[in-house]
């Protein structure tokens, strides 16, 4: 029982080749892997923008990737998942996840579209109300985890199917078209601004996406809220033990995510001219691979809201500079899991220190 | 003495980036004996253990197990050949029951070829006998105290039949009456021509249960010596290459008024949790500038008090009276505990009091957010400072506040909490096992700061397994018995048999 295993005891142990460490750099370089790890996603973002001008078509002479018309489609594009992927990028980084955004989206889209045409409401109002029912869904979620203690991944996935039901039961299962005008079942002309851009540039949309983005950013990185999200996500424990708020950063962070969820939904409508209940399926999965993309560890704990920003445009560049080189759909799925696994490889490969 | 040594290490040496963490190192452990390895943390006392155990595979120098060179693949390599290890950060699985822990990776299986859960069940029940635990091997581990653990772990590592035990702090977890019963299981190893390494921090142990002292400071050995012959200042002497006078502090101020008041206090859980013992009438009172220690066997019920001054042990239906200034005091959670000016540095400090994996100065400043923030922004010049005064104050050796606060060496981390918890100005310091896995020079810096403190007029509680620890710090000593207070010793009548008379509740009802 106790004589050695003759394995384990090498004879002639120098003959195994030493194994060589991959990274091994001074101090000075070391800061600079550090912030490449960091930004990964800006240089990622940087790569597949240089790469789409090389493979863009060119028509007339011109890159039909670089024209202002392109550019203006792809943030169009991305808006609605960006600001879907803002509010998840809290919710991650507490160390949860939110599986009902998409559904909150179709309800929010049913909920814009029902209340101005059959209800006739204005738009404030209609606005007001459909980001509230967001932000109290996604505040129900959260604190049905913080009071019950039930994973987030459980109670949001009831969440999709609760909010996707409650939108075919408003809408009767259809979706319900809108009209602009001053007439009856006619929604105010003003709503339609959300399908336009300004100065004929940037779309709307894509206007409040950057908007919601920047002021994520800058409350993420110089908010003591902020600092109790981190907190939570790296060890809760240790954040109730220290006075951190647990239940009501929680509860909050769910309620960001849902009102974020509501925004894109009330954009979408505009954006389609429709609100369906089907509308903004799959989106939930689309907003956490750009925060993963994002550098933001599903762990919880470590992230940032620009990686999340630069995510979701990478995303967006690399579904358009496929599209325009006709690339089949199904391939552009097959693309964007590798892209996925990429990113997330990258991090592991992040030497820890700093 | 002829026979040959059962391991021979020779110029063992293992550098990470620039950082020698050891150089040149030889270590010899002969059968049947306990060689013990001292050192102050960052010594290299864990990278050589790690060299010899098979977690680190790229090293200088050589090892021979019984004259044979060896170079082991990984810690399971080194495990068939006959070493096991008892980790200081306890690996279990805390999803796993005791049992599955202990056999985990070497299921006995029956002959269907599934796990024969009985005989693994039986084994593990008697592994932790001959330990004197009396667990249920099908509690999962998760459930247990970090002490229990510690015995789970310490059960697995004798359940391997190793010839070579390396222990490395293995009863930084453990009450007196547990690291007794494991010192009578080491001397039955001894006898059974078990070689062992033991690492501890705690010098009346070494002197007790080492056969030899090899002690490294800065990744090298120090000297070698023998305990029945040297000094205990010898050893801190080549331990910390100065010597270490009055590790203790002596004369103190007259404690002031009474600060915590705590009578009768017993919780009734709405679900008991196996392996919590809840307050179950408590009285004591700790004076402002006064340090009371608060000692017990492990289940006491030291760590569920603490947590119930503070607010965050489990819910359930409280009886009994608990005053701050005469003013009644009942927590709902943490944050009003630490409003009314109540602190708290928790045990187990890697897994409740730091955030490892964030910088040094998000972990200080965590509790006192809400007083370096204006309308919710961070001032970050504010937190800068105060980090850095705290860091200071404090002694904190870090290579800066950015730094990862898993990179700091276990002392240091303790200092971080410390750190953070000073931050909210308590009145009242609740600590349980403030220097658990911390190395002498820190354990003494971190009894002056405490004596600071409390001349500063702070009232603390201190929780800890150490009678040592407690009978030179405290001015008073409570000692609990199954969530009770049966015993409270001034520090004139307090001695270690009548703490652990008490603790044992021998003859509680009698003298009470």
């Amino acid at each position: 029982m106790n004589s050695p295993n003759p394995t384990a005891v090498a004879e002639a142990p120098p003959e195994t080749p030493p194994r060589r460490r991959p990274i091994r750099l001074p101090q000075d370089r070391h800061a600079i892997v550090d912030s490449f790890f960091r930004f990964q996603s800006l240089f990622g973002l940087v790569a597949v923008f240089v790469i789409a001008i090389a493979v863009s078509p060119v028509r007339n002479g011109e890159s039909v990737f670089l024209s202002s018309g392109n550019l203006a489609n792809i943030v169009r594009a991305v808006s609605e998942i960006g600001i879907i992927a803002v509010g998840m990028t809290f919710v991650i980084l507490i160390g949860g996840i939110d599986l009902s955004v998409g559904a909150v989206l179709g309800l929010a889209a049913v909920g814009s579209a029902t209340l101005m045409v059959d209800s006739g409401m204005a738009i404030m109002p209609t606005v007001l109300i459909v980001l509230f029912i967001g932000t109290a869904f996604g505040a129900t979620q959260g604190a049905i985890v913080a009071r019950l203690g039930i994973q987030s991944f459980i109670v949001t996935l009831a969440g999709l199917q609760a909010a996707r039901g409650i939108a075919r039961m408003w809408s009767g299962g259809l979706g319900i078209p809108i009209a602009y005008g001053d007439g009856p079942q006619e929604a105010p002309q003003a709503f339609s601004m959300l399908s336009g851009s300004i100065n004929g540039i940037l779309p709307v949309p894509a206007l409040l996406f950057l908007a919601i983005g920047v002021g994520a950013l800058l409350v993420l990185r110089s908010t003591a809220f902020a600092r109790h999200v981190y907190a939570i996500g790296g060890n809760e424990k240790a954040a109730r033990l220290s006075g951190v708020p647990v239940r009501r950063v929680r509860i909050t962070v769910f309620a960001i995510s849902g009102l974020l969820a509501a925004l894109a939904g009330i954009i979408h409508a505009g954006q389609l001219n429709q609100g369906s209940p089907n509308d903004g399926a799959g989106y939930e999965l689309d907003a956490i691979a750009a925060v993963v993309i994002g550098g933001t560890s599903l762990a919880g704990g470590s992230g940032s809201m620009g990686g999340t920003i630069a995510g979701a445009l990478l995303l967006g560049i690399l579904n358009n500079i496929l599209a325009l080189n006709n690339i089949d759909a199904n391939v552009q799925l097959v693309v964007k899991g590798l892209v996925i696994v990429a990113a997330a490889a990258l991090q592991k490969l992040r030497p820890r220190i700093a | 003495m002829t026979e040959r040594p059962l391991v021979r290490m020779t110029g063992i040496g293992k550098r990470f980036g620039g950082v020698h963490a050891c150089r040149d190192i030889d270590l010899t452990v002969r059968a049947g004996e306990v060689h013990a390895l001292l050192g102050e943390n960052g010594a290299g006392k864990s990278t050589l253990i790690n060299v010899l155990s098979g977690v680190i595979t790229e090293y200088d120098g050589a090892i021979e197990l019984e004259g044979r060179p060896v170079s082991f693949a990984g810690p399971s390599d080194a495990q068939r050949a006959g070493i096991a290890t008892i980790h200081q950060e306890l690996d279990l699985v805390a999803g796993l029951s005791i049992a599955e822990n202990m056999f985990l990776g070497r299921e006995p299986r029956t002959r269907l070829g599934t796990v024969d859960i009985r005989r693994m069940r039986r084994q593990a029940t008697d592994h932790l006998r001959a330990l004197g635990a009396d667990l249920d091997p099908r509690r999962l581990v998760g459930s247990l105290r970090v002490g229990e653990q510690q015995l789970v772990e310490i059960g697995r590592a004798l359940s391997l039949d190793a010839r070579v035990l390396i222990m490395d702090e293995p009863t930084a977890a453990l009450a007196d009456a547990e690291v007794e019963r494991l010192f009578a299981t080491i001397a039955e190893l001894r006898r059974a021509g078990v070689g062992i390494v033991y690492i501890s921090h705690r010098m009346a142990e070494i002197e007790v249960v080492a056969d030899r002292v090899t002690v490294l400071r800065n990744g090298s050995v120090a000297g070698s010596v023998d305990p029945k012959t040297a000094s205990r200042d010898d050893i801190i002497q080549l331990m910390v290459g100065r010597s270490v006078d009055a590790l203790f502090g002596e004369g103190r101020n007259e404690p002031g008024d009474v600060l915590l008041d705590v009578h009768g206090l017993a919780v009734t859980p709405r679900r008991p949790t196996p392996g919590r013992t809840e307050p179950a009438g408590v009285d004591l009172s700790v004076r402002a500038g006064e340090i009371v220690g608060l000692a017990g066997l492990m289940g006491a019920g030291r760590t569920e008090l603490l947590e119930t001054l503070f607010g965050a042990g489990g819910s359930g239906r409280r009886a009994g009276q608990v005053t701050i200034d005469g003013r009644p005091y009942r927590p709902h959670g943490p944050r009003s505990a630490l409003a009314r000016g109540v602190a708290f540095v928790p045990e187990d400090r890697r897994g409740a009091g730091l955030m490892l994996e964030h910088s040094v100065t998000d972990n200080v400043v965590l509790s006192a957010l809400s007083t370096l923030t204006t309308l919710g922004l961070v001032r970050r010049q504010a937190v800068k400072r105060t980090v850095a005064g705290q860091l200071s104050a404090l002694a904190v050796k870090a290579a800066s506040p950015a730094v990862a606060t898993a990179t700091l060496s276990g002392g240091n981390q303790q200092k971080v909490v410390f750190a953070k918890q000073l931050l909210t100005r308590p009145r009242l310091l609740l600590l349980d096992e403030p220097t658990r896995g911390v190395d002498i020079g820190a354990k003494a810096e971190i009894y002056r700061l405490l004596h600071q403190l409390a001349d500063t007029g702070m009232a603390i509680l201190l929780a800890s397994s150490e009678l040592p620890e407690l009978l030179s710090l405290c001015d008073r000593v409570v000692v609990l018995h199954r969530g009770r207070t049966v015993a409270a010793l001034p520090r004139a009548s307090a001695t270690q048999q009548a703490i652990l008379a008490a603790a044992n509740g021998d003859d509680a009802k009698e003298t009470r």
